[in-house]
């Protein structure tokens, strides 16, 4: 075949120029370490990049609401463990004013501290959290909610749970209502230690003998019930703190997972590439020698 | 006889200078584009009869040819149009391509970090500080999507300001070959001899000419061409030209189409008359790509934002108000096209109609653009992607959760319009709240419930309230009885708003403020900006309540957690979430790159396959060149040896005399 002066030359430069192209491609590749410059290199892997990294940046963002949860439950879960100590107090308390030994003055003493442990519960109950809302006051945590008054204190929150979205299919509850916490079953605590003091303040006469020992018995039958619930509420928080740390377990695996799948599908295997890069090189000189080689044979160099 | 042989080898050495300036002129043009080499055609001359026989005359040349193959130049032309297309299409794509290569730049991390600071809202519905920044993410969506828009319509700007460059020097190329056509012809039929250079010229022209846009060239009779390009459309016929020129589309004033001029007739010619070249690969690109990849972006915009206004108007805010937009989404764009009735056609219409269109499902929408046209009796809608029509007897009408509606004017029979709902909604999109506390995170605005009495299986919907609630709220709730007869009817509604009942099959109802409403098992059923489904098999009595919801505290979260879970939720068509329906667009765009670029490398080496053939038979090839050279040499030697063997003889027959 005959071949023209302008195709020799026209091939030798394009041939090296795909060389240089595929060369600059794998330099680029090797610089960031990533097989996918663009769509384009691998449409399929994008997308799935897209998908994987959506589904990554999802679940590291459950994992800080987990986060916000657990503090959350933390903070209620101490706060419950200082009321159930309190009630504890309570408890003993009544055990002892129902001692009948001990004279009017002694059970005003016992009074007069129960007095200060309702003070303290009601505190306890209106408790804010570190961003200054109210730790039971439902969905209304820019008041307080429980109101002292002359027969305990009233609940003015609402009985709403707040949830958070702790993993894709799970809601979580993360609060506990002042009604669930110290009026469940229309047992009210505040109420029983507000009679409990009013009942040890009353002089103890022949006459209401009968009366006292039935109201420190039904007092005490009050404060086990509320005792008992507030555990069944601390049991319950517990076993979400449990859930979020299973939560959390997951999550790592699934983040793990995800950053392994994120890494072959976009990752660079680099023994190939500089494997590639060598033998690319190889065929650059060879083809750069060749190049050389053909334009310089010349029959005007014999003429 | 002497002077005979002296003839002879004048004739030989003028045939050698003519061989040597020949090849000479092949080595000086050996890389000048679109150059042919020539060739000497020496014949004998004619012989002279002396009675004992025939005696050579010498040599004569009897033209100085080009080496030219007819079929393989028009394969080049052929080719070099493809190829062009092809590398055309791909350089555009490849901008597409580069844009969503930056992962961390794109829209979906956007999007992710816009729902995260929902989730951290949702955590703390109170914290001003959370609510301030959860808008501002969304302010860097809005933004995130207008950015990505605009450097579409900058690609969109730069198709048009091509197309204008490359119309242009099409019809330079036309009146240059005409021009050519002109010259070649009156040197043919002067004397009869082909100008090789100017032949060559003219077919470079051609092939340049291809490149721009596909071209097809039919020779005449005294060595003139004719040249048509795109399907068919002359613009070179002897010496004279027809032009190309550039006109913003009928229908979209802000796109630029190819026209075709002819007896100051303008004809828009479309995308598939065009094909080829530079001019058919941006056509092409912008057609079948650009357009889409934009609508994509745009239907993701515009859906984000209706079913995130939507959800968002289901809540209460920080001071218990109901919620208002979060963004602010355009209305689908419509363009009355240029050549619609108005006051100077015929018939006159001094009154132009005026057309709007609205997204009234963004769950519904698609990427298409819709043609709206008017036959005089029935208002045809034509989704352009498939072009599949639904015919409407009058306005307004619904086609994929679009409402397009008459706002003015009067039609005439033939008006059309072009109906665009995605492709600026990105670029226009907005966040429309500034105040962190509007931020409806809250409650939910209505309630719906089956009295527990009910002896009947049917179940009431989440009642949602649409975009217009918020201005007239109801103040207390309203029952809803089922009355079992023929039909089954529904009463109760609020006694001064219409009812109206839209079944899964898209037909819709509307019953007077009153009225008892037929059931209709999985309907949706509006009234006072509230809709519902009830569906299931209810029994006489059976009784639904809606109830309007009440304002609770700021740490209600309830519909911040519905607001969260719209980012995995189908809201898309074909059942994608917003980055699903990303994802597949970065995979098209991907695809369609892949796809170019292999296309573009195949129909490189088509052309580079035919270039060879061509320079294998037309090319120079300098050491050929040598060796005709040192022939030519040669023989100018020989000749000149010859004469002087002549002039011997000549001496010889001298000296015989003295």
């Amino acid at each position: 075949m005959r071949i023209s002066t302008n195709t020799i030359y026209q091939s030798g430069i394009s041939k090296i120029s795909n060389l240089q192209s595929e060369q600059f491609k794998l330099m680029q590749q090797i610089s960031t370490g990533q097989r996918i410059a663009s769509p384009s290199d691998d449409p399929v892997a994008s997308a799935r990049a897209l998908e994987v990294s959506h589904a990554k940046s999802i679940n590291s963002k459950f994992a800080d609401t987990r986060q916000t949860a657990q503090l959350k439950l933390n903070t209620l879960e101490s706060n419950l463990t200082s009321v159930t100590n309190m009630m504890i107090s309570v408890k003993s308390a009544m055990v002892s004013a129902g001692n009948p030994t001990y004279s009017d003055l002694e059970r005003g003493f016992i009074a007069s501290e129960l007095k200060t442990t309702l003070d303290g519960l009601i505190g306890l109950a209106n408790t804010r959290d570190a961003a200054g809302n109210y730790l039971y006051a439902g969905f209304e945590t820019d008041t307080a909610p429980f109101v002292a008054n002359a027969s305990g204190a009233s609940y003015v929150g609402d009985s709403n749970k707040q949830m958070l979205q702790v993993d894709s299919q799970r809601q979580m509850a993360v609060n506990a209502t002042g009604d669930e916490v110290f009026q469940a079953g229309g047992n009210d605590i505040f109420a029983t230690l507000q009679n409990l003091v009013t009942l040890l303040n009353t002089p103890l006469t022949p006459a209401n003998q009968a009366a006292f020992t039935a109201g420190v018995a039904t007092g005490l039958t009050s404060i086990q019930q509320g005792l008992d619930n507030v555990l069944t509420v601390r049991a319950s928080i517990g076993s979400r703190l449990n859930e979020i740390d299973q939560l959390d377990v997951s999550g790592d695996d699934l983040e793990l997972q995800y950053s392994k799948s994120l890494s072959e599908i976009q990752d660079l295997d680099y023994a190939a590439a500089l494997s590639d890069l060598s033998k690319n090189q190889t065929i650059m000189e060879a083809a750069q020698k060749s190049f050389v080689a053909t334009t310089s044979l010349s029959l005007f160099n014999f003429i | 006889m002497a002077s005979n042989i002296l003839n002879i080898g004048k004739s030989a050495l003028a045939a050698a200078q003519v061989g040597i300036s020949t090849t000479g002129h092949n080595i000086a043009n050996a890389s000048t584009p679109g150059y042919s080499r020539q060739v000497v055609v020496q014949a004998a001359a004619q012989s002279q009869n002396f009675g004992y026989g025939y005696v050579g005359q010498g040599t004569e040349v009897a033209s100085v040819t080009r080496i030219f193959n007819d079929i393989l130049a028009a394969q080049a032309v052929r080719s070099q149009a493809n190829s062009s297309s092809v590398d055309t299409y791909r350089a555009q794509m490849t901008t597409i391509d580069d844009m969503l290569s930056n992962a961390t730049a794109g829209l979906n991390p956007a999007m992710s970090e816009f729902f995260g600071a929902i989730q951290d809202l949702s955590a703390n519905p109170s914290d001003l500080a959370t609510r301030q920044s959860m808008l501002s993410y969304a302010q860097s969506l809005a933004s995130r999507f207008q950015t990505t828009n605009n450097r579409l319509n900058e690609v969109r700007e730069s198709v048009n300001s091509q197309i204008t460059s490359s119309v242009s020097l099409v019809n330079t190329y036309a009146k240059q070959i005409a021009g050519l056509n002109d010259v070649i012809e009156k040197a043919v039929s002067a004397n009869g001899n082909i100008p090789n250079d100017l032949m060559d010229q003219r077919d470079q022209l051609v092939l340049e000419l291809s490149k721009q846009i596909k071209t097809t060239v039919v020779s005449q009779g005294q060595g003139g061409y004719n040249v048509y390009v795109g399907n068919g459309l002359p613009v070179v016929v002897g010496k004279e030209t027809f032009n190309l020129l550039t006109t913003p589309s009928p229908t979209d004033p802000s796109r630029l189409e190819v026209a075709y001029q002819s007896n100051d007739k303008v004809t828009v010619l479309g995308v598939n008359s065009l094909p080829g070249g530079v001019v058919g690969g941006l056509l092409q690109f912008r057609s079948e790509s650009l357009d889409s990849i934009q609508n994509q972006i745009g239907q993701i915009a515009a859906v984000l934002g209706e079913t995130f206004n939507s959800q968002h108007a289901q809540g209460f805010d920080l001071d218990g108000n109901l919620g208002t937009a979060l963004f602010s989404v355009p209305d689908p764009l419509v363009n009355a096209n240029a050549f619609n009735s108005g006051p100077s056609t015929t018939p006159a219409n001094a009154n132009p109609a005026e057309v709007a269109a609205k997204i009234v499902n963004a769950k519904a929408l698609t990427t298409s653009d819709y043609k709206l046209q008017y036959d005089g009796t029935n208002y045809n809608i034509t989704r352009l992607s498939d072009n599949t029509t639904q015919s409407f007897s009058s306005l307004p009408a619904s086609v994929d959760g679009l409402t397009i509606s008459q706002t003015s004017g009067t039609m005439l029979a033939g008006d059309n319009f072009l109906i665009k709902p995605t492709q600026n909604a990105a670029t226009k999109f907005q966040v429309a709240i500034t105040d962190a506390r509007k931020l409806a995170v809250g409650g939910s605005v209505l309630t719906g419930s089956a009295n527990v009495a009910n002896t009947g299986a049917a179940r009431i919907s989440s009642p949602i309230a649409s975009s217009t609630y918020s201005s007239s709220p109801i103040a207390a709730p309203f029952n809803i009885t089922y009355n079992a007869g023929a039909p089954n009817t529904l009463t109760g509604f609020i006694a001064t708003e219409p009812v109206t009942v839209t079944s899964t099959n898209g037909t819709t109802t509307t019953y007077a403020a009153g009225a008892p409403v037929t059931f209709v098992n999985g309907a949706t059923i509006s009234t006072a900006g509230i809709s519902f489904v009830i569906s299931g098999a209810p029994n006489n009595g059976d009784q639904f309540t809606i109830a309007p919801g009440s304002v609770t505290g700021p740490s209600d979260n309830t519909n911040g957690l519905l607001l969260g879970g719209l980012q995995n939720a189908d809201t898309i068509t074909g059942n994608k979430s917003y980055s699903d329906a990303f994802g597949q667009m970065v995979n098209g765009v991907g695809n369609k790159t892949r796809e170019l670029n292999i296309l573009s490398i195949s129909e490189a080496q088509v052309l580079e396959q035919i270039t060879a053939a061509v320079q294998a038979e037309s090319g120079v090839n300098l050491d050929e060149e040598a060796t005709n050279l040192i022939r030519y040499q040669q023989a100018y030697q020989a000749a000149g040896k010859m004469m002087q063997i002549a002039s011997q003889l000549f001496d010889v027959l001298l000296q015989l005399g003295t």
